[in-house]
């Protein structure tokens, strides 16, 4: 029984991706379809339009194994051996080095903002 | 194009090896056995010693990437269950956010651009702190290559991983706000991985920012874009 759940909840996930897509190209937004999708599913549970229980299950099992999808991509990596050969190797660096300052930038915001409006409600 | 049974063996064969890594991380807990290092490895490994190109790998591949799409939108679902954390620490999480992704987008452009790279190169390791679906998503459309943006969204996400907790440490992010925010800003699922090992609330403010920099970063991925390639 809990198959058929889980299944019958992948298909609306699905439903939810394609109605994203569907939107996507039918009014030209300038966002992947998917994450259209994800904003519609967000605001339907939200707005209690569609229940947790009907889709939880199907989530569950999609997102155990979301590394797995994105496998076939990373294996693209055998078409650009040229490129990691030569100059393109400076890339690697590059990448960490802004990864290192959005890390910084991103964690010290938050917890600054955080302990600022945390002492403003001690004060009140 | 019916079944398929170059498609259907190399669809099985990600799998197969996929389960196998899972299976051996869990048990050691080694970072080089991470699934997605460990099977790319392993695949490209095998498409190289065997001559086999990509396009025919893809003939199978492609039916697991197909995947993502639905996945992304069940991200949907662990940030409902978050809402509560969410909107309780509201303008903290979206000020920290919003910094990061703009900070990662104009650094990566400015970077490479300093170094000349071109502009399909530029717009694919514009997206590398989102996570791998959005990003590759985010990079087909506004013209940069999508399976290496993928392999840019790896290096990120291993950077923060190996490297985060020291850069964290050493500027003294140490609340659960900043280390969460931190990591899933800058480094997707597998910076939301690092945080699971600080604890519950990390995790949670690392999801959060995972999910809400791939909707941030979609949306300002093209605004990037246009101003700085002008």
């Amino acid at each position: 029984m809990k198959i058929i759940y889980i299944i019958l909840q992948l298909l609306a996930i699905t439903g939810f991706y394609l109605l994203g897509e569907e939107l996507q190209t039918l009014f030209n937004i300038p966002l992947p379809g998917s994450i259209i999708g994800f904003i519609l599913l967000f605001t339907a549970l939200m707005l209690k339009i569609y229940p947790l229980e009907w889709i939880d299950s199907g989530a569950h099992f999609l997102l155990a194994f979301l590394s797995l999808y994105f496998i076939p991509a990373t294996v693209g990596v055998v078409e650009y051996g040229e490129l990691f050969s030569g100059k393109g190797i400076l890339l690697i660096p590059l990448v960490m080095a802004s990864t290192f300052l959005t890390m910084a930038a991103a964690g010290w915001v938050s917890q600054y903002t955080a302990e600022k409006s945390a002492k403003r409600k001690e004060r009140s | 194009m019916a079944f398929n049974t170059t498609a259907a063996f190399f669809a099985a064969l990600t799998v197969v090896v996929y389960l196998l890594t899972n299976f051996l991380y869990l048990r050691y807990r080694k970072t080089l056995l991470n699934p997605v290092l460990a099977s790319t490895a392993i695949l490209a490994s095998i498409l190289v010693l065997g001559n086999i190109p990509y396009d025919t790998y893809m003939l199978g591949g492609s039916w697991i990437g197909t995947l993502l799409g639905p996945a992304v939108v069940a991200l949907a679902i662990p940030l409902y269950k978050q809402r509560e954390l969410l909107f309780t620490n509201l303008i903290p999480i979206i000020s920290g956010i919003a910094t990061g992704v703009v900070v990662g987008m104009t650094s990566g452009i400015l970077f490479t651009q300093l170094f000349r790279f071109s502009n399909e190169l530029i717009l694919t390791v514009l997206p590398k702190s989102l996570t791998t679906p959005v990003a590759m998503q985010v990079a087909s459309n506004l013209g940069g290559i999508p399976s290496l943006a993928a392999v840019f969204v790896m290096v990120a996400g291993f950077t923060g991983y190996i490297i985060g907790p020291l850069l964290l440490k050493w500027l003294h992010i140490d609340s659960p706000i900043g280390r969460g925010i931190g990591l899933g800003t800058s480094a997707h699922g597998m910076g939301t991985a690092k945080a699971f090992e600080y604890g519950q609330q990390e995790t949670s403010m690392s999801s959060v920012a995972m999910t809400l920099s791939a909707v941030l970063g979609a949306l300002l991925g093209p605004v990037a874009a246009w101003l700085l390639l002008l």
